[in-house]
């Protein structure tokens, strides 16, 4: 009777870190941010709380308000981008291809390395002046325009660009593992059965991928709303303040200009959206575990 | 003679990927290969004139990053101890907490699940402060224990997302059957789950690996004057404010940097193979 | 039997008197963010004339301002603060002296006599109620103006610009030429820059000190506030496409090739005409300000000693503290930084030509004013830097810029 008592609390032990890590850090620190974004704090905490002035302040922010905008484009483009492209080399990878390991590196290297540096490369080569925009011109086509990075509604496309180069190898190493899980029987049915590639893709591989392309979401939607190092390396947030994305604006308040209560609002203010889509999410996972 | 334009069509395709992918390393080693003199002239895509290693050379051992000069290998070591177990730990705990999540789901398990995949999306900058006033409550602040314990709290998310929807896509027979067969938790787990599990060990070694191995904020403030990582020294030298910048140095110093999770990367090859899973289906 | 005891006690004495000597060197941990070439030798120096001093030199270089102050006042909430953090001459560390967790330097000052001694905007950052809590080490100027030689020839210009409207008039000359007239690296700090330069020589040192130290709204409001708005905004003409987010040093690189004619950039500019082995007075030359009466932008970097009880630490940060405001090492740092030391009794024979006009310019009192981040608090300085940049980079029109600007100071 013990040992039957001893084996289903098992699991619950074993989940025990994970509870902790939830509890402790992630909502303690999210209660003390949401603490803090009601006071007047600068440097360090304070306990002077001035309501939701921190939020009026924060909305009547033009910088802010431009960085969610960014964020709504920069998130769609980038994720589509990354799973699209992910996906493509994933499959074409798949296809026993001559020298994949030497392939499989050459997509993922971008990941590997430090986006200060890499961001002053995309900087660079994007810049008028001296990098593709010049090269081309040189090959022979003198009027080719490239300034997007210096314009200002175009600004935020060029991280898209150098983004999806960092992040599509990844999205691609997690979609061949995927890909490499599904049982080979399927193949020598599906081509038994006379149905081209393309279908067996599309309709019997794609869903098969299902929860593998949940994570992939999820993956890429945290790199969405974390988006900075990127943003810092390319354009610091320019022209101007054309390519401001909202993690860049908690991050400059937060320590270049002392202002916590701020920078905690506009945390609290980036948790919400994330919160009202998960919550239903999970609330119906864990309906279904019931029945 | 439609395989063969197939066949032709994906080298055609992977090439051009390939091409674009590489044309920022391309700048890069370029970079690294030329004097100041020529960078400050010259077009970034231009061959050097008179190529050398001495940016590399400086890079490794020489450049300044403080008072001390001794290029980025000063924090080699200490990256190498910190990225070790920041990534066996986070891999095993997540695959506990998938295993669990996806097998046994007890109760209430989805909720703090849910709520450790919104935690994923705060901003890692947002949780300093709140958690140097824990780990100094704790006594462990400015330690080795204090940034491996960090980096477990920011990496159980993703980690547990990765082995949860994993083992999501494997049938459930195969658990009813290893439970029928008398086994518990732990039994199951590392005899039956455990092994079939390589692919996906090998997606987050890759992505804790370099997460961890490029962390530097964390390092920064959690591990202490003695363990600071390899990048703090390539920080230092790449993003002096009012300094002389060495461009050359710096592309050097960035790959050298990014050379061991490249080699995991190329040497993680023969994990990629097929049929694993099926094969445990089937057996 | 006993003469022996007596001798075996006389060395055990002697030998316990000696240890607490030996022991005595006073570590220090020293937080700070010079990790250029240029700027790990200057610090060197300063490690150097400590360890002469009989102290220990712990060396904690953390590269960007902000990561490197995030990182100290992190620590001082951690529990484990450093011997001595450097700050800049501002208001960043306000809140940590507010807060009580930072040593006062007050017995180094009486002896220094720094009330006398020291230019008036430092003092108005160092001194807080009366106590002083930072050493200065430096003083640099934000906004010399550089010039290519061979920029100038092409152009013909022959003499240096003695106010805006010269500086105008040279600028539309190099563009004649076909150089780029005002190598700029569009980055937000940078702009500020330039707008200072601007408000200093155009507008003057009155109204530059009520629009910025006093944030007077009148002076704002003003018409002669709006003037210097537009020449701002008519420097934005003489800038090339390429300006967006490039970093300061990729401009003075232009001045270096002769492809641009001037920048408006601090005095560590300096440092990447060496690098290029260009000399002041020959490849390139340097003016503190248009006119001689310009006011002199101070800026500098301090130190600070988060406070301890520890007397070993305490003992630690006095020797530090004077070892930093001795006059070697002032002019030894500042030689190799590129900024002129803050005590004006040090032989300025030997620092360079530019750093020897930038210290005739300080003797004179009347020219000296702080920079922006002196006067104002970091969310300030932040908010009008917001204001200028996209003033600068868009459409906005003279009118909304200032009564943005007005916003930004008005509490």
């Amino acid at each position: 009777m013990l040992a039957r008592r001893f084996r289903t609390l098992t699991p619950f032990a074993a989940l025990l870190p994970m509870a902790l890590t939830v509890i402790v850090a992630y909502i303690g620190t999210a209660l003390w941010t949401l603490r803090v974004s009601l006071t007047s704090s600068r440097t360090f905490a304070s306990d002077n709380f001035v309501g939701l002035a921190q939020y009026e302040r924060l909305f009547d922010n033009e910088r802010w308000m431009l960085s969610l905008h960014n964020l709504a484009i920069y998130g769609l483009l980038f994720v589509v981008a990354c799973i699209v492209i992910g996906f493509l080399l994933a499959v074409f990878i798949d296809q026993n291809v001559t020298g994949e390991g030497v392939l499989r590196t050459v997509f993922l290297y971008p990941y590997a390395m430090s986006f200060v540096a890499t961001g002053l490369v995309w900087q660079w080569m994007l810049t008028p002046g001296n990098g593709i925009e010049q090269a081309v011109r040189l090959l022979g086509f003198p009027n080719f325009q490239f300034d997007w990075i210096i314009d200002q509604d175009m600004a935020i496309y060029t991280v898209v660009i150098a983004t999806v180069w960092q992040a599509s190898g990844l999205v691609m190493a997690m979609l061949l593992a995927g890909l490499r899980g599904i049982d080979p029987e399927i193949w020598k049915a599906a081509r038994l059965d006379g149905i081209p590639a393309w279908r067996v893709y599309s309709s019997i591989v794609l869903p098969m991928l299902g929860p593998t392309l949940a994570t992939v979401f999820l993956l890429l939607s945290t790199a969405v709303i974390k988006l900075y190092d990127a943003v810092v390396a390319m354009t610091q947030g320019g022209p101007g303040t054309a390519s401001e994305v909202p993690a860049k604006f908690i991050m400059d308040h937060l320590f270049l200009r002392s202002n916590i209560g701020l920078a905690s609002a506009g945390a609290i203010v980036l948790l919400v959206p994330v919160l009202a889509l998960l919550a239903p999410y999970a609330y119906a996972r864990s309906r279904k575990g019931q029945a | 003679m439609n395989k063969r334009v197939a066949r032709i069509g994906i080298y055609v395709f992977l090439f051009s990927a390939a091409l674009f992918f590489l044309l920022p390393l391309y700048v890069m080693l370029v970079t690294s290969l030329k004097s100041m003199d020529e960078i400050r002239a010259g077009s970034i895509f231009a061959l050097p004139l008179a190529a050398t290693l001495e940016p590399w050379r400086q890079a490794w051992s020489e450049v300044c990053t403080g008072a001390a000069c001794e290029g980025v290998r000063a924090g080699f070591w200490n990256s190498v101890a910190i990225t070790v177990p920041s990534t066996i730990l986070p891999i095993l705990l997540g695959a506990v907490n998938g295993y669990a999540l996806s097998f046994w789901r007890p109760r209430g398990a989805s909720l703090l699940f849910g709520l450790l995949m919104a935690g994923a999306f705060i901003p890692v900058q947002v949780m300093i402060y709140p958690l140097v006033r824990l780990l100094a409550a704790m006594g462990v602040f400015g330690s080795l224990p204090a940034i491996v314990l960090v980096h477990l709290i920011f990496g159980m998310p993703v980690m547990t997302m990765l082995f949860r929807n994993y083992y999501a896509g494997v049938p459930h027979e195969l658990f009813q059957a290893a439970r029928i067969d008398g086994g518990g938790f732990w039994r199951i787990f590392a005899q039956v789950m455990l092994p079939m599990s390589a692919p996906i060990i090998v997606v987050a070694a890759i992505m804790q690996v370099t997460g961890v191995w490029n962390d530097y904020i964390l390092g920064l403030v959690f591990a202490g004057r003695d363990n600071l990582p390899m990048t703090v020294q390539l920080n230092n030298v790449i993003n002096t404010t009012t300094g002389t910048r060495l461009y050359n140095v710096n592309m050097a110093a960035t790959i050298l940097t990014a050379l061991v999770p490249l080699a995991i990367y190329f040497l993680s090859g023969r994990w990629f193979v097929r049929g694993i899973a099926a094969g445990a289906v089937k057996g | 039997m006993y003469r022996a005891r007596n001798i075996a006690a006389a060395c055990a004495l002697l030998a316990a008197a000696a240890l607490p000597s030996l022991a005595a060197a006073q570590t220090a941990e020293v937080i700070h963010w010079w990790t250029s070439g240029g700027e790990s030798a200057a610090v060197k120096q300063i490690a150097q004339a400590y360890r002469g001093a009989g102290g220990v030199w712990i060396d904690t270089a953390i590269a960007g301002g902000d990561q490197a102050r995030a990182v100290t006042l992190n620590r001082i909430v951690g529990g484990n603060p450093p011997t001595a953090a450097q700050f800049n001459t501002s208001k960043q560390f306000l809140d940590v002296i507010e807060q009580g967790m930072l040593n006062n330097v007050d017995e180094v000052a009486r002896k220094e006599s720094w009330d006398t001694l020291l230019p008036a905007p430092i003092i108005n950052v160092i001194k807080v109620k009366g106590h002083y809590y930072a050493v200065p080490l430096n003083i640099h100027m934000q906004a010399w103006i550089w010039y290519s030689q061979a920029a100038f020839k092409k152009a013909g210009i022959t003499r240096e610009p003695a106010n805006m409207d010269e500086l105008f008039a040279a600028l539309d000359k190099l563009k004649a030429a076909g150089i780029v007239p005002l190598a700029h690296g569009g980055q937000s700090w940078q702009e500020t820059i330039l707008f200072s330069s601007i408000l200093s020589n155009l507008g003057g040192k009155d109204l530059y000190l009520s629009v910025l130290r006093d944030r007077d709204q009148r002076a704002i409001n003003s018409d002669a506030f709006k003037k210097v708005l537009l020449a701002f905004k008519r420097m934005q003409s003489y800038v090339d496409a390429g300006s967006p987010g490039r970093n300061w040093n990729d401009a003075t690189a232009m001045l270096i090739s002769g492809k641009g004619g001037v920048q408006i950039m601090g005095d560590w500019a300096k440092g990447e005409f060496t690098a290029a082995r260009q000399v002041a007075g020959q490849q390139f030359g340097c003016m503190p300000g248009l006119g001689p009466n310009a006011p002199y932008l101070i800026q500098g970097d301090v130190f600070v000693f988060p406070k301890t009880t520890n007397p070993d630490a305490v003992k630690a940060q006095k020797l530090l503290a004077s070892v930093i405001v001795a006059p070697a090492t002032q002019l030894a740092f500042s030689k190799l930084k590129g900024s002129i030391p803050v005590r004006t009794d040090v032989d300025a024979s030997q620092l360079d030509a530019c750093a020897q006009k930038g210290m005739a310019a300080m003797k004179d009192k009347a020219r000296q004013v702080g920079v922006t981040e002196v006067y104002l608090t970091p969310d300030q300085n932040g908010a009008i830097q917001d204001v200028l940049t996209a003033y600068w980079n868009t459409g906005m029109s003279v009118d909304k810029a200032q009564k943005n600007f007005a916003a930004a100071l008005k509490n």
